[in-house]
């Protein structure tokens, strides 16, 4: 057997045989849209809905390099003066109709939440749908390209409860209730 | 919220791992030629290496988008396909990684990584007389060497953990041309064997000399850790896991810990560990049987509840620790029936344990007491 291709099964050898299994939780991001407030918010006749979006920073921090010094820690200082960035990144994923006419996704605040497996970026936002809700859809697309085991966790809360749904590659596009 | 600009929020790996380094240099290189499946595929092997490493199942999915553009081609290049294979395999998607296998050996029966693959797939799920012509067939493509460490993995499951014991100490000896994660590996084969022989000792010392070699190894810690658990040494657990709870495996272990120690904080780490397992149950995952099977018999003592998983875990994979969870949890549930088909495996395989005997010779004599199942 020739050294490189001792050294390329080497390579992944633990992979294949020591550890069947990972450790950490995959990626995951929760979604939520609440429609309990909407009509309390606003004068107009326009639909808002209420967002808040959890990403997690390790996540966060594969696309944008959070951890500016490079010592392996998120600092708030880190984390801070890139609000910007991670929203731009963000927002670019989601989408959200109705009946076909976009929806105009406004974002609020940033702040940070902790988790179960780690802090996450917690990103609130507003949705604004022109007139009446008929058939509001949601596109999600965050992480998909760079890792398709990524998942949406989505809950939407309104007056009929809550709704929940695993947005993923293949899923990545829904409906909301009525 | 966070109260001051020094607070940590995070640990990420550090940019100055030059692991890190080499992973994002690649990665930039990809960006620039995307159609360069010669980087795709460094890069993805990177990803896969360093998730087992560091226990992250995030990389499993950076790999798999990266070689995605060749996945979607047919058919995929053979190397593509076996790659996707280990990425399914660490899901436990054993059956649909199999299936990847067999047709790539079938392009390419020379492909060693594959046949190694498929053996490490044909023990976890406890094929033994397969895994053995896989092991043939990894010598015989991959060299003496493999060839020798995969026989000596599948023996320690035979009940021939002596004879494992020496053909991987034999490789151990020819060690100084192999590389380090290799030499990790085969430590490790070696405390396994070891910890079938009841040689706590000879297990401990290769637990310690493998981690020389893999410092932080995920599957390595976690291994030593239940090793310490089960020698009624807690406390090292928490000091050899300190700066790895955010791995779900070594959390458990730690959450194990804590009850062993009788902490006055066990209900938040049970807590978290349960809010863990919850946010996978979310996304659809199911990578931890055997990790749940225990959390549920040992930290909610609900047995019945863990019985119930260990059955599942025992459809997906049957290693020697998934012998061991269904055993306890059927005993716990007083359901030794529920057991016959664990302990018919146990007398077929000749599996040899000195943890898992004992449960096996009382479950099966309460067997033997009690009516016949209908």
């Amino acid at each position: 057997m020739s050294a490189g291709l001792f050294a390329a099964i080497a390579g992944v050898i633990g992979a294949a045989i020591a550890s069947l299994a990972f450790a950490h939780s995959a990626s995951d991001a929760y979604l939520m849209l609440d429609a309990t407030k909407a009509a309390a918010s606003t004068a107009s006749r326009d639909t808002v809905l209420h967002g808040q979006w959890d990403i997690a920073l390790r996540d966060l921090d594969f696309v944008l390099s959070l951890d500016a010094s490079g010592d392996g820690d998120i600092t708030w200082a880190e984390l801070r003066t890139r609000q910007r960035d991670i929203a731009d990144y963000a927002y670019r994923y989601l989408r959200i109709a109705d009946a076909g006419v976009p929806c105009t996704i406004r974002p609020t605040r940033m702040m940070v939440d902790d988790h179960a497996d780690g802090a996450y970026a917690a990103l609130f936002f507003d949705v604004t749908c022109p007139g009446r809700p008929q058939k509001i859809g949601v596109d999600y697309r965050l992480f998909f390209a760079i890792d398709p085991s990524h998942r949406g966790v989505f809950v939407f809360r309104s007056g009929a409860g809550t709704a929940t749904a695993l947005l993923s590659p293949e899923t990545a596009t829904i409906e909301l209730p009525p | 919220m966070p109260q001051s600009d020094a607070d940590v929020l995070q640990q990420v790996p550090p940019a100055s791992d030059p692991k890190v380094r080499d992973m994002k240099a690649l990665r930039t290189k990809l960006d620039k030629a995307p159609g360069e499946l010669p980087t795709a595929d460094l890069l993805a092997r990177a990803y896969i290496a360093f998730g087992r490493e560091v226990g992250d199942a995030h990389y499993a999915g950076y790999a798999e988008a990266v070689i995605a553009r060749w996945m979607a081609q047919k058919p995929p290049p053979v190397e593509v396909q076996v790659l996707q294979a280990i990425i399914l395999q660490f899901r436990h998607q054993f059956a649909d990684a199999r299936a990847l296998l067999e047709k790539a050996l079938a392009r390419d029966p020379q492909n060693a990584q594959a046949w190694l693959t498929l053996a490490t797939l044909d023990m976890v799920q406890g094929r033994y007389p397969t895994a053995k012509d896989d092991c043939a067939q990894v010598a015989r493509h991959g060299g003496y060497v493999l060839g020798i460490a995969c026989v000596g993995n599948l023996r320690s499951y035979l009940g021939e953990a002596r004879q494992s014991v020496v053909i991987l100490t034999q490789i151990a000896g020819d060690a100084p041309r192999l590389s380090p994660s290799f030499k990790a590996w085969v430590e490790g084969l070696l405390a396994g064997a070891n910890e079938r022989l009841g040689d706590w000792p000879q297990a401990e010392r290769h637990y310690r000399k493998s981690l020389e070699y893999a410092p932080g190894d995920n599957f390595l810690l976690v291994s030593y850790a239940d090793f310490l658990l089960d020698r009624g040494r807690p406390k090292e657990v928490l000091t050899l896991l300190a700066d790895h709870s955010q791995s779900d495996t070594a959390f458990l272990r730690i959450v194990l810990a804590q009850a062993a120690l009788r902490s006055a904080d066990l209900p938040r780490y049970v807590f978290l560990m349960a809010a863990r397992f919850e946010a996978l149950r979310a996304r659809g995952s199911d990578y931890y049987g055997r990790e749940q099977v225990r959390f549920a018999l040992h930290l909610q003592h609900d047995a019945e509840g863990a019985l119930e998983l260990a059955r599942r875990n025992w459809e997906v994979q049957r290693a020697p620790w998934d012998v061991r969870v269904f055993l306890e949890a059927a005993d716990a549930a007083k359901r030794p029936q529920a057991a016959a088909d664990v302990l018919a495996f146990l007398a077929e395989t000749k599996l040899q344990d000195p943890i898992i005997e004992p449960l096996a010779r009382r479950l099966r004599a309460e067997l033997a007491a009690a009516p016949p199942a209908r």
